[in-house]
């Protein structure tokens, strides 16, 4: 039995690691250097990614990209453990995230020269900047700015009458709209707080003349605002440049060189005409990228026939290989939770202290936020070279299933009767006999209402996959919220739902077949 | 078969037993009476090993119970507690063959021996096959009874076996139950709170009261001569109106 259960753990854990490198280490491309880039989960990012990979491919490199990966943090955590080479961020994001404790250890990070060197402490390199600016901005119509002759934020001091939209998070930032309004001595009091994409079409419609927006949103171009210059440098800047772990240099030399063509290379208006395709014209991020690639740099890639995303053939492929991702995740997490919670109730329910110790435990795990715990374990699965993928989004599942099944096997046999428990006892049946022949049995309602529970939640959380590139259902979500694309926003939630529903039927019928009918219909 | 010597318990520190000595008579029919809370359910349950003693012995066939020879002890005693105490999820028969069948008996023998206790136990045929929950409160004791007989024990120990039943289901079963002991041969010791039952079961009759023994022998004796006011107060408290003596005996 032991070997056995070793060969499967062993064998399990192989799977893994190839589903997290698929690239493996075959013989034939033993010359090729491989290479992994990531990018995070708005369009802009995977953009940038696409551009990062065609540099990259273009030297002969066998390329991975991680696309929309669930945000900062992750995205480092798989550049410094090297299961990402190089990716793009914003110097904005790497002072207030990434070399937040250096700042904190006090160490002064303002200069870019100052993050290149903390940056470098770490083995990474950053780039120059990739040439645009992606910040916050007050944008206007052009026609409007134009007529009033208002260039800049300070102009508007002359406007009390405009009428200004903001998004709730522009209004409570520490770098929006209040210390903004004070900065530039704004006269303006009555702000209508509203959702971003609603701003533009108020925007359109004239029922609000300014709003926030991001530098190299498409919508700038497509509504064709204006972004008013912040002449008194009031927003923070968010210089795009390329984050790259120093070894590549030595790895795959052509490579770094490659990706460092990317310094300098895009200006605001052509990221944002970028955006625009791939957001307004539902173009892909890889076509769109390559096409600017070949008419900036010549480089003569070339590229894929336009493919539309919502396409027949391709949502029944793209439902068919979501949900064999998504099982996978759901499966393996919810029977190994099974594995461990089961004997942990048994064992809770053997003793007091334990067992308020035990469920304590798994309660809190059970209130970490999942982005906390994806980011926690990230580096454990990071040791083996499995930090993105499934791995530590199984990891993750499993931790949240344990509680419904450790408190359902917990109450399962805490419920029974003493003069049951008596019965067992005084018949002569020894403690093992007694949990395997009458308590187990007895528990066995509330362990599957155990396991149903954490199966039907599991189905839900797994849709945190798609953070940590472990697919599944979260994926065409992801995507689908990042290009605004219901229909990709449905194939995965209606999926999901269904698989919550048929988990919580299959769970129904196995009941009445394995629950002994004497403990059925009361 | 069974002896107590100088046996006490507390649970904290309430006494429930009193150090007390008791030799159960092999083949007799034993009744602790007394009201509730005067020890004798505390009793049974030393005897059976559910409980440790705080102090004193429970010897068994002669040998002291202890942690390591108190699963083999109970192969030989049959217990029996209100309303069967039986397993919800196991039909009659599963209850009843349980242990056996954990001990390696064959189906065969298993069935068999079910056979036998149902006719004992005038158990119907169909009942067997039948959740405990779908049967009627007499069938389950009988059912309990059969599993407590099982393993043919020398010894039955009845926790208010009839407690939870009408008074016609209870007058059948108490016969049945008489008939088996006497027809098997069975040292039985039985808890209740009822002198009827008591009087009908019991060789001898101990009566308990906050934890010590208050008087034993024959039941007419107690009724008859009570050693103490309360013992006649506790059978004045059964109404007994075919013993109108009792009353002037006060």
């Amino acid at each position: 039995m032991r070997p056995r259960i070793a060969s499967l753990l062993v064998g399990l854990f192989g799977y893994l690691s190839c589903f997290s490198n698929p690239l493996g280490t075959s013989a034939v491309h033993a010359q090729a250097p491989q290479v992994g880039i990531g990018s995070k989960s708005f369009t802009e990012s995977v953009i940038l990614g696409e551009l990062l990979s065609h540099l990259a491919k273009n030297t002969g490199a066998q390329v991975r990209h991680r696309a929309e990966l669930g945000g900062t943090q992750i995205l480092w955590q798989a550049l410094i453990t090297g299961e990402i080479d190089a990716y793009v961020d914003y110097t904005g994001t790497i002072r207030e995230e990434i070399l937040a404790d250096v700042a904190r250890e006090g160490t002064k990070i303002e200069s870019e020269g100052d993050m290149r060197n903390a940056l470098a402490a770490r083995k990474v390199s950053m780039s120059e900047r990739v040439g645009f600016n992606n910040t916050y901005a007050l944008g206007m119509r052009r026609s409007i700015a134009q007529r009033l002759g208002i260039t800049k934020i300070s102009d508007l001091k002359n406007h009390p009458e405009l009428q200004l939209g903001f998004s709730d998070e522009f209004v409570e930032r520490k770098d929006g709209w209040r210390p903004l309004k004070e900065e530039y001595g704004l006269p303006h009091t009555r702000i209508k707080v509203m959702d971003h994409n609603l701003a533009y079409r108020g925007l359109e419609k004239d029922s609000i003349q300014v709003a926030d927006l991001y530098t190299t949103d498409p919508e700038v171009k497509y509504y064709d605002l204006v972004a008013l210059e912040d002449d008194l440098a009031f927003f923070p800047v968010y210089y795009a440049v390329v984050l790259m772990r120093e070894d590549l240099t030595s790895r795959a030399p052509k490579v770094a060189e490659a990706i460092m063509r990317m310094q300098g290379l895009i200006t605001p208006e052509e990221m944002s005409s970028m955006s625009a395709e791939v957001r307004l014209d539902r173009r892909q991020e890889a076509i769109v990228a390559g096409e600017f690639l070949n008419s900036k740099l010549n480089l003569g890639l070339s590229l894929p026939q336009e493919g539309r995303w919502v396409e027949g053939r391709k949502i029944i492929e793209r439902v068919v290989s979501t949900t064999w991702e998504h099982l996978f995740l759901v499966l393996i997490s919810l029977g190994l939770a099974i594995l461990s919670a089961i004997p942990l109730g048994i064992l809770a329910s053997r003793n007091e202290a334990l067992g308020q110790t035990v469920l304590g435990v798994v309660g809190v795990i059970q209130t970490l936020p999942s982005m906390a715990l994806l980011v926690f374990v990230m580096p454990l699965f990071a040791l083996f070279g499995m930090g993105i993928g499934p791995a530590p989004a199984i990891m993750a599942l499993f931790l949240y299933s344990l509680l419904p099944i450790v408190r359902g096997t917990y109450a399962g046999i805490k419920q029974i009767p003493a003069s049951i428990r008596e019965s067992a006892e005084v018949l002569g049946l020894d403690a093992r006999a007694r949990l395997r022949l009458v308590e187990l049995p007895l528990a066995q309602p509330s362990i599957l209402s155990g396991i149903k529970t954490a199966a039907v939640i599991n189905v839900g959380t797994a849709t945190i996959g798609a953070l940590i590139g472990a697919g599944g259902y979260g994926s065409s979500i992801l995507t689908g919220i990042r290009l605004n694309d219901l229909s990709l926003i449905l194939q995965g939630a209606v999926p999901a739902a269904a698989l919550a529903l048929v988990v919580q039927y299959g769970f129904g019928l196995l009941e009445k077949k394995i629950v002994s009918p004497g403990l059925q219909g009361s | 078969m069974f002896k107590l010597e100088e046996v006490s318990k507390s649970f904290g520190n309430q006494t429930v037993l009193q150090p007390t000595s008791i030799d159960f008579q092999t083949g007799k029919s034993t009744v602790l009476i007394g009201p509730s809370g005067c020890g004798k359910s505390t009793l049974l349950r030393l005897l059976a090993g559910l409980l440790t003693p705080n102090s004193g012995r429970v010897l068994f066939d002669g040998v002291e119970l202890n942690t390591r020879n108190i699963m083999q002890m109970r192969h030989r005693m049959g217990y029996v507690i209100q309303d069967g105490g039986l397993f919800p999820h196991l039909t009659s028969a599963q209850n009843v063959g349980l242990m056996a069948r954990h001990l390696g008996w064959s189906d065969q023998q298993v069935q068999i021996r079910i056979d036998e206790l149902a006719d004992l136990t005038r158990l119907p045929r169909p009942a067997l096959d039948r959740y405990p929950g779908q049967i009627s409160g007499g069938q389950r004791q009988r059912v309990g009874i059969m599993r407590a007989l099982m393993l043919d024990p020398p010894v039955m120990l009845l926790d208010e076996p009839m407690g939870a039943l009408d008074p016609l289901v209870r007058y059948d079963l108490q016969e049945d139950l008489l008939k088996i002991f006497r027809a098997l041969n069975k040292t039985a010791i039985t808890v209740t709170h009822d002198m009827g039952e008591a009087g009908f079961f019991g060789d001898h009759v101990i009566m308990l009261g906050e934890g010590c023994i208050v008087q034993q022998g024959k039941l007419e004796e107690m009724i008859l001569h009570p050693a103490n006011d309360y013992v006649t107060r506790f059978v004045n408290a059964q109404r007994l109106p075919t013993l109108p003596n009792a009353r002037g005996a006060s």
